[in-house]
């Protein structure tokens, strides 16, 4: 019975969470997509294996996520790419990374006169600002109260509606 | 999970579940009295925002669905209560999506009518203890139920059943055991208290 409850409770461990909704998230570093997969609210998903996809739908690299959701995978085309993440349990996202955070050095894009100085700071600065913008890509998917109480509101509004029809069609 | 996103499935799943879910609607509304109307409309609002609510269970993140305490109460009114539920998080919250909106109102109502018709099957008014027994097991069962038929509309689509009933289901088990100690408390002194409620 214990060997039972051990063997449960450690499946558990091993799986992920059972969270609503998959994101995933990301930024060019370099020639680099970097970025991570989370659940809304906040938690990470690890393992989960996902596909960068290029602009015209093409498959261009497949990668798994880390155990702390995050991967970085190297592209060498600058063009619009497609993160599409999708976790056994039937979860999937996608992210379009446009083309015009990727180096101007990559092929494909426009003329390669960008100095090192200048692929070094773009770098730099993509680096610091990614925190940023992951944290305002999960704010929006907080839950917060006025969004509860105004769902409540409007189902108790749409059962007063159906009650006021049938009462109406039942006559007085 | 009970909401699947769109995107997942394919497209005879969505219109198989779709009809059916058009037909349990149907069938709920027309069996609704406007005097019970508030009823579902309450448990309506119980189960939106139930499922908002993130547990921790373990290293996992779980939310209640309280499917079978909605059917055990309204009976077929479960397929709009919980029409009405997941449509507004689907609007409001992008949790699950409007295409899908069918196989997920009948993955989560289905199992509620059928806790539903077993419970009436097992509770006998003299015995309020029985109600919360069998209130217990119902709503316990309409969670694995939905867990396995989430993994069922996965493999019609396409993708392997066991690896996705294995996650879905354990991720549930902690929901199960919740569900049941919390339904078991609910039903068993509605039972108490105002049966006719249960009627």
């Amino acid at each position: 019975m214990i060997r039972l409850l051990v063997i449960l409770f450690t499946l558990l461990l091993a799986a992920p969470a059972g969270a609503h909704k998959l994101k995933v998230f990301a930024s060019a570093e370099g020639t680099d997509i970097v970025g991570s997969a989370y659940f809304a609210g906040g938690d990470k998903a690890a393992g989960v294996p996902g596909r960068i996809l290029g602009a015209d739908g093409s498959l261009v690299a497949v990668f798994a996520t880390a155990a702390d959701g995050t991967f970085r995978q190297g592209v060498t085309a600058r063009m619009d790419h497609i993160i599409a993440v999708e976790s056994e349990d039937g979860h999937a996202a996608r992210f379009t990374l446009p083309a015009a955070e990727l180096p101007s050095s990559l092929p494909e894009g426009k003329a390669a006169a960008v100095s090192a100085d200048t692929a070094a700071l773009e770098a730099a600065v993509a680096r610091q600002i990614r925190p940023l913008r992951e944290q305002l890509d999960s704010y929006e998917e907080r839950i917060r109260l006025h969004d509860l109480m105004g769902g409540i509101g409007t189902i108790f509004g749409l059962f007063g509606c159906w009650a006021w029809l049938q009462s109406r069609r039942r006559g007085p | 999970m009970a909401h699947i996103p769109d995107g997942v499935l394919s497209n005879p799943v969505l219109v198989a579940g779709g009809i059916l879910a058009m037909a349990g609607v149907a069938r709920g509304l027309r069996e609704l009295e406007p005097v019970r109307v508030p009823k579902v409309a309450m448990l309506s609002a119980v189960m939106f925002v139930a499922s908002l609510i993130h547990l921790p269970a373990g290293p996992a993140s779980v939310h209640l669905l309280l499917n079978g305490m909605a059917g055990m109460v309204l009976g077929w009114a479960a397929f709009p209560a919980l029409l009405a539920a997941l449509l507004l998080q689907a609007v409001m919250f992008g949790f699950g999506g409007l295409l899908v909106l069918g196989v997920n109102t009948l993955n989560m109502a289905a199992p509620a009518v059928l806790a539903g018709l077993v419970f009436r099957r097992l509770w006998n008014p003299a015995q309020p203890r029985r109600a919360a027994l069998a209130a217990a097991l119902c709503s316990g069962g309409a969670v694995l139920l939905t867990g396995l038929m989430v993994a069922g509309s996965l493999a019609a689509s396409g993708r392997e059943f066991e690896a996705a009933a294995r996650l879905v289901v354990l991720t549930h088990l902690p929901v199960m055991g919740i569900e049941a100690v919390f339904a078991s408390a609910a039903i068993g002194l509605l039972a108490r208290v105002k049966p006719e409620a249960l009627a």
